[in-house]
């Protein structure tokens, strides 16, 4: 009983619901009417879920997803007249052709990113119908393929497409709920919440997206096939129906995109009030109004949808007590370790000599803005080991050249190197694996995702097998929780990233960087927002991480900080370094002082007081 | 030769309406970041309409567009204001359902009211052509390009002489900077939708004469539309003008030189093949890339 009870109650009720189904037909096993309804529902429900992986998912919302319905019902009835065969042995080939053209209409429009996808699928949605309109030869044109007929009885025609559709209906929900466990499925959601960002943690998001955009046919297609023996007719107009595109989007909407269950909820709500409005209201004539009115409603009264609405309403009643920051636990905590990639760097540096070699070499690098010029001919280098410090006035251009080194943005001229390899033309990701990350000014969590997730997201490699690796278990997941324990947030492991406060995401943003294995980190104001005591414990990481091979470059405007933690210090200005060298020898060069640091930095004068009033105007004046 | 420049002066008249379509389109997504999938629907809406006014009252279909640009500037000011204003705050996918929702909410009540069938307005000069050498121009492709043209010239002034228009052109570039400097955001989005609606009043009364519709022919008229604004750049209206006489032109070519099956097919194939190798389209502006 215990066991049982340990299942989460979600899955618990998707069982007891499974069962019931399947059970179904055998308690009332000659009424193919109910049954017929039914399998229809599963239908919807497997192209709804599958929708669910590109569009809830990632968040490139697709309104052509019934295309890949018609290519497998073509597919098979194409081929299984052709070879003369059945067409239930050919249903996996419907999959087959719905993923390949996926795949490549996925590697044109999911290069860019942004409205270009959702335009492309109805494009392609109208376009496969004049296709199969014009293409004669190969589907018969608007004349239709007639296929065999099922060769069971009559009397009990419905049952086995009943079971098959069923079964395709728990397969999908298992592909999906794997999607959504392996680093792939959180990659997705990456992408959805903030796509630079994903770019910056390892994600390869052009690949995640044509991947993802494959995986969402694959049921479709399958189950294409299976829908064409169970008409045994198809045409052009029917195959792909804008109208079959319209009901995916609003089953998975209305059930809530994004979740396990809530597209096979929302696809069960659609078919039956779909079904009795066949009956009782007006016939199809009025379906498109329905579906259209029901798209709206949705989208302005409940977009969320439904299961995520009670679930939040659940957790208002049910309120959790917050926690705060485990900061004992953060400070007591061991040393910070680091894995392999920064290591094989310091034995390297063991031998002696190799100490001080650029790892990081920044060449006549500008970028502008229109007539702005943010970054100016800038060289600057970071040599390996050292914790390098760039400080300046804002928008002296220190964050535009993070965004230059990490391929956020592009430079307009100028060459940039990491480890010796030219890096200026790389995307973010490639950059990511070879062991460059960054922390943002401004903390860019994934804020639906929780803090766990947001850790185990990043990819320190471009292997497929990493992209597949399990994020909810196993030494990805604990190897997050660890680097969790040691920004001292482990309890808030399960909360979501939105929730938490600023000076937390700061830090659970640095434990996500280190899940890259980087060999250099660019922090852009870690101070900002982080207590005095925490921000102890986070120059102490740094150094720990440090002492274990990782380098550091960091902008940062707490000059005590920079001056105690960096060496060297670089000093921006106007887009361009104006001096470089040890914190002490800045602290005085005449030049930081009149562009940066101010009279408050001046070397004593006489006048103790005179400084005093001085340094309090300075003040009052920022 | 005859037959070349005919097909080339039929696309280039083609090429004309497109633009003014496909005008409020680019007008809409670029101040408001919505891809306008209703505007489709709402051509054939006015088409609907217009058909309507000339078989009752027998007034002209194109120069019915004098009643139905009011009428659907003040529909798209109150659809923004009531309805898609709402939204707002959420990412930019539910504002592309919305739409879409629209445009089937608009298609089933045409499918109600009006039934499922071809119509198509024809005045005394429906079959009537101006010659020219051996070139025949047909008056409706004529009387039509000649509406657009002035309904686009008006949207020019608009948008280059009054504070209204540079106003909406202000919050497209930049739109903190447009409030920084007094421009409401929201008063802005209202009017640059209805007035991208508007221009489907023109544009919809001149299809009820070039066309024969019905409530699900929308589905092709937004397609030709997100064709022209793709090759042209998401956004940019020059982009939208240069897009939609290529589109024309290759239209009336393809349907003159290989087949009218396969004509519709043009718009799709620029799609693909703009996307692949210019995604920004012709006229899209390279935009900040960092979004900190």
């Amino acid at each position: 009983m215990s066991r049982v009870r340990s299942i989460p109650r979600q899955h618990l009720v998707a069982g007891l619901c499974l069962l019931a189904l399947v059970l179904y037909p055998v308690i009332n096993p000659w009424q193919p009417y109910p049954q017929g309804v039914m399998l229809l529902g599963f239908m919807l429900a497997i192209q709804a879920c599958s929708w669910n992986i590109i569009s809830g998912y990632a968040g490139y919302i697709s309104l052509g997803h019934s295309m890949f319905l018609g290519l497998g019902s073509y597919t098979v009835a194409i081929l299984a007249i052709k070879w003369g065969v059945n067409p239930l042995w050919l249903i996996p080939l419907g999959g087959v052709t719905a993923v390949v053209i996926a795949l490549l209409i996925g590697s044109v429009v999911l290069r860019t990113r942004g409205h270009a996808f959702v335009i492309i699928t109805i494009a392609m949605l109208l376009a496969a119908q004049i296709f199969a309109v014009n293409f004669k030869g190969l589907t018969q044109g608007s004349d239709g393929i007639t296929l065999e007929l099922p060769f069971w009885d009559r009397d009990y025609q419905n049952i086995p497409f009943y079971y098959i559709f069923l079964s395709l209906l728990v397969l999908t929900v298992l592909f999906t709920a794997w999607i959504r466990r392996t680093k792939f499925g959180t990659g997705l959601i990456a992408i959805r919440e903030d796509e630079g960002k994903a770019a910056s943690i390892g994600v390869n998001t052009t690949r995640f997206k044509i991947v993802g955009y494959g995986a969402s046919a694959f049921f479709i297609g399958v189950a294409g096939g299976v829908y064409a023996y169970y008409l045994t007719f198809l045409n052009p107009v029917g195959s792909f129906a804008i109208l079959g595109s319209v009901v995916i989007v609003l089953a998975a909407l209305t059930g809530g995109k994004g979740t396990l269950y809530g597209p096979v909820v929302g696809a069960f709500l659609v078919q039956l009030t779909s079904e009795a409005a066949t009956v009782y209201g007006g016939g199809s004539q009025t379906r498109v109004l329905l579906f259209g009115s029901a798209l709206v409603a949705v989208v302005l009264f409940m977009p969320a949808g439904l299961l995520p609405t009670i679930e939040a309403q659940w957790r208002r009643r049910h309120p959790v007590t917050v926690e705060y920051t485990d900061q004992a636990g953060a400070l007591g905590h061991g040393p910070a370790t680091t894995r392999e990639r920064a290591l094989a760097d310091v034995a390297v540096q063991a031998d002696g000599q190799s100490q001080g070699d650029v790892l990081l070499e920044v060449r006549g690098v500008s970028k502008r803005f229109g007539g702005l010029v943010a970054v100016d001919n800038a060289n600057l280098t970071v040599r390996k080991g050292s914790i390098t410090a760039l400080i300046g006035p804002n928008g002296s251009g220190k964050t535009t050249l993070f965004n230059l080194i990490t391929g956020g943005m592009t430079a307009d001229s100028g060459e940039i190197y990491f480890d010796g390899q030219r890096i200026d033309r790389m995307k973010p990701w490639e950059r990511g694996h070879l062991g460059l990350g960054r922390t943002f000014q401004i903390t860019r969590l994934f804020k639906e995702m929780t803090v766990q997730e947001n850790v185990v997201a990043p990819l320190p490699d471009s292997r497929w097998r990493t992209m597949f690796a399990d994020a909810v278990s196993g030494h990805e997941a604990a190897r997050a929780r660890e680097l969790l324990d040691i920004v001292g947030l482990g309890r808030f492991a399960g909360e979501r990233a939105g929730a938490l406060s600023y000076g937390q995401q700061k830090l659970v943003e640095l434990a996500q960087v280190l899940m890259l294995e980087p060999r250099l980190i660019l922090l852009d104001e870690p101070a900002g927002g982080v207590n005095p005591s925490l921000l102890g414990r986070l120059t102490g990481v740094i150094r720990e991480l440090n002492e274990r091979g990782i380098s550091f470059l960091v902008v940062e405007h707490n000059i005590p900080l920079v001056l105690e933690l960096c060496d060297p210090v670089v000093v921006f200005s106007r887009g361009t370094p104006i001096a470089e060298g040890p914190p002490g020898m800045i602290r005085e060069d005449p030049v930081v002082l009149d562009a940066y640091l101010g009279d408050d930095w001046r070397p004593a004068p006489v006048d103790d007081a005179a400084k005093a009033v001085r340094a309090s105007t300075h003040r009052g004046v920022h | 030769m005859t037959q070349l420049v005919q097909a080339l002066a039929l696309g280039l008249l083609i090429g004309g309406v497109y633009a003014l379509m496909a005008s409020g389109l680019a007008l809409i997504f670029g101040v408001m970041r919505i891809i306008n999938i209703a505007q489709g629907a709402l051509l054939i809406l006015v088409a609907m309409i217009t058909w309507w006014l000339w078989r009752k009252t027998g007034i002209d279909p194109i120069l019915a567009s004098v009643i139905t640009t009011p009428l659907m500037f003040g529909f798209g000011w109150v659809l923004y204001r009531f309805v898609v204003s709402r939204i707002r705050d959420q990412s930019a996918s539910m504002s592309v359902l919305l739409t879409f929702g629209f445009a089937l909410v608009i298609e089933g009540v045409l499918n109600v009211v009006a039934g499922n069938r071809f119509r198509s307005a024809t005045p005394s000069y429906f079959e009537e052509s101006f010659r020219m050498g051996g070139v025949s121009l047909p008056k409706t492709q004529v009387y039509g390009f000649i509406a657009a043209l002035v309904v686009l010239a008006a949207l020019y002034l608009i948008l280059t002489r009054t504070w209204t228009g540079r106003a909406i052109r202000a919050t497209s570039q930049n739109p903190s900077g447009a409030a920084l400097v007094g421009v409401g955001a929201a008063g802005t989005a209202a009017l640059a939708f209805a007035l991208g609606t508007a221009t489907t009043g023109v544009g919809g009364s001149i299809l009820s004469v070039l066309y024969p519709f019905f409530p699900a022919s929308h589905y092709d008229w937004i397609s030709r539309l997100l064709g022209i604004v793709v090759l042209g750049g998401l956004g940019s209206l020059p982009g939208a003008m240069v897009g939609a006489l290529i589109l024309g032109l290759a239209e009336t070519l393809t349907a003159t030189y290989g087949s009218l099956r396969w004509s519709t097919l043009v718009f799709y194939l620029v799609i693909m093949v703009v996307l692949l190798f210019r995604p920004q389209g012709l006229y899209g502006a390279k935009l900040r890339e960092d979004a900190v």
